[in-house]
């Protein structure tokens, strides 16, 4: 088969239900095509009062800084984890690895539904406070549910298997003969890590950042589940711009390209970290 | 043991690390677990005692058993279509040589990083703009172009790792390109084939973000959680459904990597 046959049906079916409906959305956002019938034709309005109003890039930064801590976090204790499966010697890395990574597999929404069961005004942890009298069922713990605190948990739970992955790939490639030559020259174990170990792995740290702090910033499920008014974020804004009470698809259009747009400029900033086996090594 | 990269003493605070971590991600798993036996409306401490009423309830519950068999139908028709797509791409990127590689591959994985909702909404303005109605065709539609990537990211290595004179082989000796394929190609890939059927099958069951904009008036699991998380009257039931999938889609991980792992240590790595 010619290359041209091979490629045909991937590209084409990306080409009609990928790039095209991004172009659409860019169409509506300009005015070119509107929701409601009236008059319409290319103008940046849209653009132009997102630029100027600032709530809705205030919500973006929101929402950045939400993703930002979560990454953070969950990278700095995933790296532990993945040093002590990929260098410890113990025999059954592959087995602690999936063990690991498991709960990633599962349902999503599962997850999330066993910490509203767990944090609620009612749920397991203000129940047991009252059961056990640290604390009086007038008094419940009411800022777990229903709060960013509350989202960011949330996210992090989810996000921790997967972000184990990237670094372990990258901590098992590492030549030990390195670290037995740090070893003979007389380098402490802590001097060795900070001066080999350390920056061989940063590829797999950048890479396990990108892969959660992309997914997190355009959160919306999470949030609307468990966020309440504060646990609010960015894309939230979006799905209720295109929700069914007062909409505005060329506003929300806007949003969604902008979205895009930096996700499209951190691709780019951290592709030569990412590896595509980084996502496949399960 | 001393060893270059942990003290003794280093290895035993890891390991406590990762059993911690482990605790923490596993807890939430067995607290639905227990509540889901629990004869209570509300999943609160102090349990009141042992009851299958909530398994009964989801067991007799029609729309949730549909809601299933959609969601079902709609990832077997994802994971065939995506994998599908998913050879071809990927007999591309490793058989061929062609200038405009890097872009191709780009594109072909530009999927994995693309906000799902983003990416729902982009396609209900398509389809919008077409008039074309919203229903499980749609959501097939949109599923396929988020599994595609993953597909790939599992054919390409193991292409990779088969001897391509193998099948110059079968072509001199005479098989057509589709023969050589089916005979040779294909045995061998197998393995990697039935891990992105898998792949493809359990990303588009658990998507919600896509569907919620697509689906039209049929349910898909995820969209029947989704609403059914909002009535705490259901949440017991729910708690019970969680559990059965969760346990369920654990177990056929491990068997598909277990599996996985078998059938390429028997086809031996070429």
């Amino acid at each position: 088969m010619t290359t041209p046959s091979l490629l045909g049906l991937p590209l084409a079916w990306l080409g009609a239900f990928f790039v095209a409906p991004i172009v659409i959305v860019a169409l509506y956002s300009f005015n070119v095509y509107a929701l409601f019938p009236g008059p319409h034709g290319f103008t940046f309005d849209a653009w132009r009062s997102f630029a100027h109003n600032h709530v809705y890039l205030r919500l973006f930064w929101k929402s950045t800084q939400m993703s930002l801590v979560v990454s953070v976090i969950i990278v700095l204790l995933a790296y532990p984890v993945a040093y002590y499966l990929a260098l410890s010697g113990t025999k059954r890395k592959y087995i602690l690895l999936l063990l690991l990574i498991a709960p990633f597999l599962t349902s999503y929404l599962l997850r999330v539904l066993a910490w509203k069961v767990i944090l609620g005004d009612q749920g397991v942890v203000n129940s047991f406070l009252f059961w056990t009298h640290l604390r009086s069922p007038e008094h419940p713990l009411s800022q777990l549910l229903y709060s960013r605190f509350a989202v960011m948990l949330v996210l992090g739970y989810i996000w921790l298997p997967f972000v184990a992955l990237p670094i372990f790939v990258s901590l098992e490639s590492l030549d030990r003969r390195l670290l037995e030559a740090a070893s003979d020259l007389g380098a402490s174990r802590l001097r060795a890590f900070w001066a080999v170990t350390l920056p061989l792995s940063l590829p797999g740290v950048i890479a396990a950042f990108f892969f959660v702090f992309i997914p997190t910033l355009g959160e919306f499920v999470t949030p609307s589940l468990v966020g309440g008014a504060t646990g609010y974020m960015y894309g939230n804004q979006i799905v209720d711009l295109f929700g069914t009470g007062f909409p505005d698809w060329e506003t929300g259009s806007v949003l969604a390209l902008f979205l895009i747009g930096v996700v499209a400029v951190l691709t780019i900033a951290f592709s030569r970290f990412l590896q595509p086996q980084q996502v496949a090594a399960e | 043991m001393t060893d270059v990269a942990l003290s003794r003493n280093g290895a035993l605070v890891l390991r406590g690390f990762f059993a911690l971590v482990i605790a923490f991600l596993y807890a939430p798993i067995v607290i639905l677990l227990i509540f889901s036996f629990n004869n209570s409306e509300i999943p609160s401490f102090p349990l009141s005692g042992f009851t299958l009423h909530w398994y009964h309830e989801f067991i007799v519950n029609g729309d949730l058993r549909a809601a299933l068999r959609t969601s079902a139908l709609i990832a077997a028709a994802t994971s065939v279509g995506a994998v599908c797509l998913g050879v071809l791409a990927s007999l591309a990127l490793v058989r061929r040589a062609f200038r405009a590689k890097p872009l191709v591959s780009a594109l072909l994985l530009s999927p994995l990083v693309i906000p799902y909702l983003v990416f729902g909404i982009a396609l209900l303005l398509l389809f919008h703009t077409l008039g074309v109605p919203n229903g499980a065709l749609t959501v097939v539609i949109g599923h396929i172009v988020i599994s595609l990537p993953y597909t790939i990211l599992v054919l390409v290595p193991r292409l990779e790792q088969i001897d391509a004179s193998l099948e110059e082989a079968a072509y001199d000796l005479g098989a057509s390109r589709l023969r050589t394929f089916r005979s040779i190609t294909l045995p061998l890939i197998l393995p990697a084939v039935v891990s992105a059927l898998l792949i493809a099958f359990t990303t588009s069951f658990d998507e919600y973000a896509v569907a919620s904009f697509l689906v039209g008036p049929s349910t898909t699991f995820p969209i029947y959680l989704y609403s059914a998380l909002r009535f705490p009257s259901q949440l017991p039931q729910v708690i019970a459904v969680a559990v059965v999938v969760l346990i369920v889609s654990l177990t056929v991980v491990v068997a598909a990597e277990a599996g996985r792992r078998i059938a390429e240590h028997r086809v031996g790595v070429l």
